[in-house]
C-alpha cells in the first residue's frame, strides 16, 4: 500500500470516527443517569452504618420482605413466610433463580451468613429490637429459612424491610474472617445496581445489574456526583450536569431548599413531584418542667400558634400540616383524632381558667408570682427550625407566654433531647418504615426526648406498659386497640406540637420517564426510570 | 544562611508540638461530642447504650491526657489515626485530597500574579488618570467582596446564562478557573495596590534620580531600577496570599465541588471528626511556616541589603 492511499485510509477513518462520536456520545448520554449526593457512597457494606450511604445500600442490596404501600409487607427475595402462632418462629421461603451480581446464588446458606454475621457484631445494632430478639437462624433445606425469635415481636417483618443492618452480601464477598463488621471485600448484592466506580469527592457510578431477577433498571449507568451543597445541586440541575434532584427538602441535610423547589415548580419544562408523608416534623412539649407541667398550658401552646400560617409561608406548601403525631396514612394511625385548632381565643381562656393572668399590666402572664416562660431549643443554623421557632414566640408573646428561643449546635441539641433540658424541642419521627412501632419503642428510653418530654404525665408508666404489651402482640385487632389507647393519651396530653408531614421531592425534565416515589424515605427507585 | 535555616526548621518542632496540644484541647473542650455526630450520621438513635458502644469503639472513653499520649505516639510515626466518618487512614484521605487544593492554590497564585503586576505596573505609570481609576475600582470591589459571592456570580454568568464554563466538579483547565478566579480575586487586588504602591515611592527615590541623570532611557529606569526595587515587597505579600489562598480554598472548594482538603475540612468540622481536623491543622501549620521561611530565604536571597545585614551580623 502506497504512503498517499495509507494516509487516506488513516483519514477515512478518522473521519468516521468523528462522525460516530456525537452519536456514541448520545448513546452514552442516553443510557446513564446523573444524579448527585452530599457524599460518596462509602464501602457500600450492606451491614454497617456510616459512611455508606443509605440510599445506596438499597440499590445494592435486598430484603427479604419489602415495605408497601400504607405499610403493607410484600415478597421481595422471600417469596412466601409463615409464622407460628406465638409469633416466635417465622419460616421464609426464598426466591428460586435469584443470583448475585457476580452469579453466586442467592440461597439460605448466604442468608444464614448474613444472618451470623450481623449477630457477631450485635451490639452495634443494639438500637434495633428486632436484632436483641433474635435467638436462633436455621437453614431448613437450600431455600427455606427458619428464625427463631426469643419472644414475639410483631415488628420483625418491618424491621426485615430496613436498609440495614438485614440485608444480603454476597458469600464471595465476605472477608476471609466472616466478620463483616469492619470491612468487606466487594459490595456484591442482588439489587437491580451494582458499584463499579467510586472517586473519592468527585462521584460513583453504578451499573445495571444484569443477572437482576426483578423488572432491569432502563438505564445502564448511574452517575451519582458528589455535591455537597444544596445551591451547588440547583446550579448542577440547570446546567444539565445532573438530570435528577431526588429526597428531602430543605437546606442542610435535604437536596434543595424548598424556596428553589419552588422556583422550579413554576419553571416551564422542569417536572416536580411531592410524595406522601413519610415522617413528621413534630416538637415535645415538656410535661415534667414548669410550666408546662401544666396540661392547660400545653394546650394553650396547641390553639395559639397559627400553624398553617407555617406551613404556607415557612414549608411553601412542600409539606403538609400535621395535626396527629404520625399521619394517618401510617399503619394504626388513622384513628381520626380532633386537631387542635388555631383558636387564641380558647388559648386565652385555657390559660385564665387554669390561673395565668397578666399583672399590673406585664407583658407576660404569671401565677403565684412566677412568670409563663419557657425555653423553645432549636438547631442554630437550621434556617427552617429558627423560622418556625420565631413565629411560634410571636404567636405565643400575644397570648401572654415567653418564649426564650435557645440555638445551638446540632450535638447540643441532641443532648438537651436525651437530657430533657428543654421546654419545647424540634426533632422528627422516624419515618416509614419505623412508624409508628419503633418511634413508640423509644418513647421508654431515658434517651429519647420523647421519654424526657412525656415523664412528666401521670399515665407515663401505663403508656410504656401498653407501648411494650404492642410490640409483642400477635393478635391484630388487640395491636390496634393498644395503638389507639397510646395515640389518644399522646394527643389529649398535648405532648406534641405536630407540624407538617415530611416529604421527599423531585425534580427532573421531561426527557426522564419512569420517576416515582419509593415507600421509604431513603430508597429511590432509579430502576423503574428510563429516558424517553 | 544554612545554620538559620536549619534553625528556622528546629523551631518547627516545638511549634508543631504545642499545636498539636493546643487544637488537641480547644477541640475536646468544645460543646458537643464525635459520638453522638457518628450516630447522627449513621441514623442511629443516641441511646445511652449506643453513644457508650460508638465511644468505645472511637476511643473517647479513655482519660484526655491518654487519648492524647496515644494519638502523639502514632502521630510520631505518621500514624494519625483513622477518620470517625470513614474509618480510612486519615492522612492518606488528606495526601489524597491535598494535590487537588495544590494544584487550585498553584493556578490562582499564578493568576494573582499574573494579573496584578501589568495592572499594578500600569496604574503606577498612569497614576490619576483613567488607568489608575480604573484599576483602583477594581481593587475596591476586589477587597470588598466576598469570595463566595462572587463565586455565585461567576456561576451565574459563566454556566447559567452563557454556558460556557462548567459550574462545579474537577477537569481541565476551564473546571479551575472561576473557583481560581473567586479566590484569587482579593490577593490579586491587594497585589494590585501594593505594586503600584511601591512603584511610585521608588520612582522617587534617590537611585531612580541617578539613573535618569546618568542619562538611561526611561524604558530600563522603569524596569531595572523602579520594577524590581518594587517586588521584593510584593514577595513577603505573596507568602501571606498563600495562607489566603488556602483559606480562599475552604469556601471556594465548597462551591465548586472541588475535591480538595478544604472541602474535606469543612466535612470533618461539621461532622467533629477530631482526627482529620488535626491533622488538617497541624498539616496547614507546616506549610505556612514552610512558606514563611520559604519567603525569607527567597527575600534574603533578592534583597542583598538583607544578606550583608545577616553577614554583618555574624
Amino acid at each position: 500500500m502506497g504512503k498517499v492511499s495509507r494516509s487516506v485510509l488513516v483519514a477515512a477513518v478518522v473521519l468516521f470516527v468523528l462522525t460516530l462520536c456525537p452519536c456514541i456520545l448520545q448513546a452514552a448520554q442516553k443510557d446513564t443517569l446523573h444524579y448527585s449526593w452530599s457524599a460518596n457512597v462509602g464501602p457500600l457494606n450492606p451491614h454497617a452504618y456510616s459512611p455508606n450511604q443509605m440510599f445506596a445500600q438499597a440499590m445494592v442490596y435486598e430484603p427479604l420482605v419489602a415495605y408497601g404501600q400504607g405499610g403493607k409487607i410484600t415478597p421481595w427475595l422471600a417469596e412466601s413466610w409463615t409464622v407460628s402462632p406465638d409469633g416466635k418462629t417465622y419460616v421464609f421461603k426464598l426466591r428460586k433463580g435469584v443470583r448475585f451480581s457476580d452469579g453466586t446464588p442467592f440461597d439460605a446458606k448466604a442468608v444464614k451468613m448474613n444472618f451470623d454475621a450481623v449477630l457477631k457484631n450485635a451490639q452495634r445494632h443494639n438500637w434495633l429490637e428486632f436484632i436483641a430478639q433474635i435467638d436462633s437462624t436455621k437453614i431448613l433445606d437450600s431455600h427455606t429459612f427458619q428464625l427463631n425469635l426469643k419472644h414475639a415481636y410483631y415488628p420483625t417483618l418491618q424491621e426485615l424491610c430496613l436498609i440495614r443492618p438485614m440485608r444480603f452480601l454476597s458469600p464471595s464477598g465476605f472477608p476471609e474472617s466472616g466478620d463483616t463488621s469492619k470491612t468487606i471485600k466487594a459490595p456484591i448484592g442482588t439489587g437491580p445496581w451494582k458499584l463499579v466506580e467510586s472517586r473519592k469527592g468527585e462521584h460513583d457510578i453504578f451499573e445495571a445489574n444484569e443477572l437482576y431477577w426483578g423488572t432491569k433498571p432502563g438505564f445502564k449507568r448511574l452517575v451519582v456526583k458528589v455535591i455537597p451543597d444544596s445551591d451547588g445541586r440547583a446550579i448542577a440541575f440547570d446546567t444539565g450536569e445532573i438530570d435528577l434532584i431526588y429526597g428531602s427538602g430543605g437546606h442542610g441535610s435535604g437536596q434543595i431548599g424548598l424556596d428553589t423547589f419552588t422556583r422550579y415548580q413554576s419553571m416551564k419544562g422542569v417536572m416536580t413531584g411531592i410524595s406522601s408523608p413519610l415522617a413528621t416534623r413534630v416538637l415535645a412539649i415538656n410535661s415534667n418542667r414548669f410550666p408546662t407541667k401544666d396540661l392547660a398550658v400545653r394546650k394553650a401552646i396547641l390553639h395559639g400558634v397559627n400553624k398553617a400560617a407555617i406551613v404556607k409561608h415557612i414549608f411553601l406548601g412542600v409539606e403538609p400540616q400535621a395535626d396527629t403525631l404520625f399521619s394517618p396514612e401510617m399503619p394504626y394511625c388513622d384513628l381520626g383524632l380532633a386537631p387542635y385548632s388555631f383558636d387564641p381565643d380558647q388559648a386565652a381562656a385555657l390559660l385564665e381558667s387554669a390561673g395565668w393572668k397578666f399583672v399590673d399590666g406585664n407583658e407576660y402572664r404569671t401565677r403565684n408570682g412566677k412568670e409563663l416562660g419557657l425555653d423553645l431549643c432549636f438547631v442554630g443554623n437550621d434556617s427552617l427550625q429558627k423560622s418556625v421557632a420565631e413565629v411560634m414566640q410571636g404567636d405565643l408573646k400575644r397570648l401572654g407566654v415567653k418564649v426564650r428561643l435557645v440555638g445551638e449546635e446540632k450535638d447540643s441539641f441532641l443532648t438537651r433531647q436525651k437530657s430533657g433540658e428543654f421546654g419545647m424541642i424540634f426533632g422528627d419521627t422516624w419515618g416509614t418504615p419505623y412508624d409508628p412501632h419503633s418511634f413508640c419503642s423509644s418513647m421508654r428510653k431515658p434517651a429519647h426526648a420523647d421519654y424526657q418530654a412525656q415523664l412528666g404525665l401521670p399515665m407515663k408508666k401505663d403508656i410504656d406498659r401498653k407501648i411494650g404489651e404492642v410490640l409483642i402482640s400477635v393478635n391484630e385487632k388487640n395491636r390496634q386497640e393498644l395503638y389507639r389507647d397510646i395515640l389518644t393519651t399522646l394527643h389529649e396530653q398535648a405532648v406534641y406540637f405536630p407540624l407538617s408531614y415530611m416529604t421527599n421531592i423531585f425534580v427532573y425534565r421531561p426527557g426522564l420517564k419512569g420517576v416515582g416515589f419509593g415507600h421509604t424515605k431513603y430508597e429511590i427507585p432509579f430502576e423503574t426510570m428510563y429516558r424517553d | 544562611m544554612l545554620r538559620y535555616i536549619a534553625k528556622r526548621l528546629l523551631i518547627l518542632v516545638p511549634m508543631l508540638l504545642a499545636v498539636s496540644v493546643v487544637v488537641f484541647l480547644i477541640l475536646r473542650l468544645g460543646q458537643g461530642d464525635p459520638a453522638m455526630s457518628y450516630l447522627r450520621l449513621s441514623n442511629i438513635p443516641p441511646t445511652d447504650q449506643a453513644l457508650a458502644v460508638a465511644r468505645q469503639e472511637l476511643g473517647l472513653d479513655l482519660p484526655l491526657a491518654v487519648q492524647y499520649v496515644h494519638w502523639l505516639g502514632k502521630a510520631l510515626t505518621l500514624d494519625f489515626g483513622r477518620s470517625y466518618v470513614t474509618g480510612l487512614p486519615v492522612l492518606e484521605e488528606i495526601l489524597y485530597y491535598l494535590p487537588n487544593t495544590l494544584k487550585l492554590a498553584g493556578f490562582s497564585l499564578l493568576l494573582t500574579l499574573l494579573a496584578s503586576l501589568p495592572l499594578g505596573v500600569w496604574s503606577a505609570l498612569e497614576k490619576d488618570r483613567m488607568p489608575d481609576h480604573l484599576t483602583r475600582a477594581v481593587a475596591f470591589a476586589g477587597v470588598s467582596m466576598p469570595g463566595f459571592w462572587l463565586g455565585f456570580l461567576l456561576v451565574w454568568l459563566f454556566s447559567i446564562h452563557l454556558g460556557w464554563l462548567p459550574p462545579l466538579g474537577i477537569g481541565g483547565l476551564d473546571h479551575m478557573i472561576m473557583p481560581a478566579l473567586s479566590m484569587s480575586l482579593m490577593s490579586m487586588a491587594i497585589n494590585t495596590r501594593l505594586i503600584r504602591g511601591n512603584m511610585l515611592d521608588n520612582m522617587h527615590a534617590r537611585h531612580v534620580l541617578y539613573a535618569r541623570v546618568r542619562g538611561l532611557p526611561e524604558r530600563v529606569v522603569v524596569g531595572k531600577h523602579v520594577l524590581v526595587n518594587s517586588l521584593i515587597p510584593v514577595v513577603t505579600a505573596i507568602g501571606m496570599h498563600v495562607g489566603e489562598l488556602f483559606g480562599g480554598a475552604v469556601v471556594a472548594e465548597s462551591i465548586f465541588s472541588w475535591p480538595g482538603v478544604g472541602r474535606y475540612a469543612v466535612s470533618a468540622i461539621y461532622n467533629r471528626d477530631y482526627p482529620v481536623m488535626q491533622c488538617f491543622i497541624l498539616i496547614m501549620t507546616g506549610i505556612f511556616v514552610l512558606m514563611n521561611l520559604g519567603v525569607d530565604i527567597l527575600y534574603a536571597w533578592l534583597d542583598p541589603r538583607i544578606r550583608l545585614e545577616g553577614g554583618s551580623n555574624r
